[in-house]
């Protein structure tokens, strides 16, 4: 089973929703393809996959580069669909009651409120800087680089890792 | 007779008129081998007795015996050790049919006594004499679960007694972890040194004020009479003066206690990390013999909680003593030099305080581990009924384990309410003690102040009282040090027993193979985990490259054995297994094993991504090539549809990776390494049928010309495999194509009928319930 990999040659198209529509060098389509990040944490930009409505992958988008600029900014448009994970620009306040952190942030699509469960395996700080959030109820948030919060947002963080 | 006596096999000393047999049997000419000295006597009443055993009698002394009876081997058939209850009998049938109980002995003994009865059926059916020597002499070895010089428990048969060894070697061993801060902890006693001498002035100082400062008298220090001279008649100003001198004293006792603690604090942490560091590389490389005697919390406990242990005493030793031995003299030569008598007097309660220390300790420690195990209870309590809370709930068992439950907890809370009577009295109790030397000290010295014997002064009586304070510290200090000796000597051991324990073999010219053909030879190798049974006894097979071969057998039949010895595990067999013609034992052990793809019959992930994962048997694959084991493996399909593809972190809260996902995963691992022979545990054992068949069919797309070895139950799981060996009880019973082996109507027939038959069964069961 070899698989196959999109080049600039093949064509994509928006489809319905963040669905799309694959054409071809050959000239033959593909519809209703749901393009998925085999790698959402560590490399984003690489390798999706793009799974037909039972889930089985039909082809595999090594880099964004590999497309030309339309195909690739619908690509992007459909993943920045599928994968919702806002931006955390601030910590406006941070509450702890029974072992559960609640969290206010400003993100980039604006202020909310969510529980950490388990502070040792729900905040993950990289080396980088970067930081990963999962609340309770499984939905990620992600901190591009921790040192340039503000210091009142950086104290809080720091003090749950 | 001497040597004679030394060389003879025993568990325990011979008793006087057993050794008088071994005396008679040498001048006949012939010599005791081994002597198992048993406990009790024919009748069954406890005594001394021994079974003396040569190459041709076994020779019973009996103290309720007028004579000691011999038994010729000869004499005997079927010798059997019966384990009964409580009790158990050495037979065999004599000639004349009559079945004879010659030796009788209770438990202790019977690991012995089982060996002697297959030594004498092994000789007799004209097995190697040296052989079953050898195996008599193993069991003895295994018998010593004591210290033969000192009779302490050891930590496993046959390890070396840590209060009977060398203690220049632990020294040693234990002294490489600290040599390298020698300096720095040079320095820590110096500042230890100085803030003690800082702590003794204060007393000094006290004493000054309450005699010269507040009533005009004499002090004997002449440093402070200076400064006193120095403020002639203005009192308040001498007594600004000495609180300046005290605060001075004050800031540089503390201040140094600062830098010390410091010190001592990063010196013990690296020490600590290096032990931890030693301790969890030697883990990595220890064979698994040493895994299958020690479990694996025990060896995780050694690297966590016995490593610091072992650091505290070693700081505790270098530091602490030094200080409180220090400090101890200083106090004794300050309070004799201002008043001999005095000194005396305040050492009476010392006893009391010596030995209530001891008392409390020796009364609490054996409380708290009753506390330990009154709380074990509870929670083993909790640990079985709340994972089978579904068998507890579907057999209405609720209340009955909420009864069990309470009971454990009740006496967990009665066994802490009386230890908490004893711990807040024991603190209270000494500082009772030593309130009660100050009383003596008033009393005394107070009364020679009143009567002016020359002398005693207030101020004396003061600074007294604090180093009569002072000085107990140090006192309790040394009485428990023993204790916390004690702890630290078990947890030395633990880590010796890991640090010295012998790592897996590795030849010194071995060779690193590039690529295996994957030719398998296994030339009478026999293999016992104990050298008692035997778990393989002379296997001899060859496998030719690319051939696909089952292994089938019962349970406990040697099969996964036979891949043990193969992927080296196990080095301690006899015979020889050569793959492509070379002995194993010659390859490089990393090399060798990488060219092997295993996978276990349970797939065991590392708490990491599916991606770190895959990639664990090859480090920096690149992403396509994972992606290609992973298709291979069936496996790709799943990971795509998780929410974090490759990224998804297992064994976290939410991740759906069920068992045949997470053996497809194993068997993407293999494939990456690209290895030259293969080897299913068991593989598919434990999914359902339809992840069987996707398994099996990364199986047949990875088999592909390599040799491979499936241990199965399944028989279908065999039905690429182009040669089966049948192993039964350590010897391959049948080998050759599953054509032959239905046409020879053996153990591998009937397994087929066995399976198709409730393969039958099932499928008429259900075709009556549709």
């Amino acid at each position: 089973m070899s698989r196959i990999y999109l080049s600039s040659a093949d064509k994509v198209e928006k489809y319905e929703n963040h669905l799309v529509k694959v054409t071809m060098a050959d000239g033959s389509t593909v519809e209703g393809l749901e393009p998925r990040r085999l790698f959402p944490v560590t490399n984003p930009d690489a390798y999706i996959t793009l799974l037909d409505e039972s889930g089985v992958e039909i082809m595999v988008i090594r880099a964004l580069s590999d497309l030309d600029k339309a195909s690739a900014a619908v690509i992007e448009t459909s993943l920045s669909d599928y994968y919702l994970v806002p931006r955390i620009l601030r910590i406006i306040s941070k509450a702890e009651k029974y072992g559960t952190l609640r969290w206010t942030v400003e993100t980039d699509r604006g202020i909310c409120s969510f529980d950490i469960r388990n502070r040792n395996h729900d905040i993950h700080v990289m080396r980088s800087g970067f930081v990963r959030v999962r609340d309770a109820n499984d939905n990620r948030y992600v901190i591009e680089d921790c040192n340039k919060l503000d210091k009142h947002s950086y104290a809080l963080l720091i003090a749950d890792t | 007779m001497e040597t004679m006596m030394k060389m003879l096999l025993k568990n325990k000393e011979l008793p006087e008129g057993a050794v008088a047999i071994v005396k008679s049997l040498s001048e006949s000419g012939d010599t005791a081998l081994f002597a198992i000295v048993g406990d009790m006597s024919l009748g069954g009443r406890y005594g001394a007795t021994t079974l003396l055993f040569t190459a041709t009698k076994a020779v019973l002394y009996d103290e309720s015996l007028s004579a000691p009876r011999e038994y010729l081997y000869e004499d005997m058939e079927d010798v059997r050790a019966k384990r009964m209850y409580g009790n158990a009998t050495l037979s065999a049938k004599m000639k004349g049919g009559k079945r004879e109980i010659f030796f009788r002995y209770t438990y202790g003994v019977a690991p012995l006594c089982d060996a002697a009865a297959l030594f004498i059926s092994h000789l007799k059916e004209g097995k190697p004499f040296n052989e079953e020597y050898a195996i008599v002499s193993v069991a003895f070895e295994k018998a010593l679960s004591v210290c033969p010089k000192c009779g302490r428990p050891l930590l496993h048969p046959g390890a070396e007694c840590i209060m009977c060894r060398s203690k220049k070697k632990i020294v040693k061993q234990l002294s490489g972890y600290i040599l390298p801060h020698t300096k720095t902890l040079i320095f820590c006693i110096f500042l230890s040194l100085f803030t003690t001498f800082m702590a003794l002035v204060p007393p000094a100082i006290t004493g000054f004020i309450v005699d010269v400062v507040f009533s005009d008298g004499e002090s004997s220090v002449s440093l402070l009479n200076m400064i006193a001279n120095a403020f002639k008649g203005e009192p308040k100003k001498v007594l600004t003066a000495m609180i300046i001198l005290l605060l001075c004293t004050y800031v540089l006792q503390y201040g140094v206690g600062i830098i010390r603690s410091y010190l001592m604090r990063t010196v013990g942490n690296k020490t600590v990390a290096a032990l931890r560091n030693d301790i969890y590389r030697k883990a990595q490389y220890l064979p698994m013999k040493f895994y299958d005697k020690t479990s694996t919390g025990s060896v995780i406990n050694r690297i966590s909680g016995d490593s610091s242990t072992l650091q505290q005493f070693m700081l505790r030793i270098t530091q602490e003593a030094v200080v409180h031995l220090f400090q101890l003299v200083g106090i004794v030569v300050i309070m004799i030099s201002m008043n001999p008598g005095l000194t005396l007097l305040s050492l009476l309660p010392i006893p009391f305080i010596v030995l209530a220390s001891r008392f409390f300790s020796k009364k609490i420690r054996p409380l708290y581990r009753r506390i330990w195990r009154r709380w074990t209870k509870v929670s083993s309590v909790m640990a079985d009924t709340i994972p089978c809370i579904k068998v507890v709930k579907s057999f209405t068992g609720e209340q009955r384990s909420t009864a069990v439950f309470e009971e454990k907890n009740k006496d967990w809370l009665d066994m802490e309410l009386h230890l908490g009577k004893i711990v807040t009295a024991f603190p209270q109790i000494i500082s009772f003690c030593v309130t009660c030397g100050s009383l003596i000290i008033w009393g005394v010295g107070g009364g020679k102040v009143i009567d002016g014997v020359g002398g005693y002064s207030a101020g004396l009586i003061v600074s007294f009282i604090s180093y009569a304070s002072m000085f107990y510290n140090p006192v309790t200090f040394f009485a428990n040090l023993s204790d916390s000796f004690q702890g630290a000597l078990a947890s030395t051991e633990k880590i010796l027993d890991i640090l010295e324990a012998e790592p897996e073999i590795e030849l010194p010219n071995s060779v690193t193979p590039d690529h295996l053909q994957g030719k398998i030879e296994f030339n009478h190798v026999s293999f016992s985990f104990d050298r008692t049974k035997k778990v393989l006894d002379d296997v001899t097979f060859t496998i030719e490259p690319g051939e696909v071969v089952g292994i089938v057998g019962t349970t406990g039949s040697g099969k996964s054995t036979l891949v043990n010895l193969l992927m080296r595990f196990y080095d301690g067999y006899s015979g020889e297994i050569l793959v492509d013609g070379h002995n194993i034992k010659n390859f490089n052990l990393s090399g060798y094993r990488s060219q092997i793809g295993y996978v276990q019959q349970e797939p065991q992930m590392f708490s990491d991504t599916i991606f770190n994962n895959i990639a664990y048997s090859v480090p920096g694959s690149t992403v396509e090539d994972v992606m290609a084991a992973a298709d291979t493996a069936n496996a790709h399909g799943f990971i795509c549809r998780q929410p974090d593809g490759y990224d998804t972190m297992l064994g976290e809260r939410g991740v759906g990776v069920s068992g045949g996902e997470k053996q497809r995963l194993s068997i993407a691992r293999a494939v990456l390494m690209r290895p030259s022979m293969l080897i299913f545990d068991e593989a598919t054992a434990a999914v359902d049928s339809e992840t069987e068949h996707l398994i099996q069919d990364a199986i047949d797309k990875l088999i592909e010309g390599k040799t491979t070895l499936m241990i199965a139950h399944r028989l279908s799981t065999l039905r690429r495999a182009n040669r089966i060996l049948v192993v039964d009880n350590g010897h391959i019973i049948e080998n050759g194509t599953p054509e032959e082996l239905m046409a020879l109507k053996g153990k591998y027939y009937k397994l087929v009928q066995i399976q198709s038959m409730t393969a039958d069964a099932e499928r008429m069961r259900r075709e009556e319930r549709f």
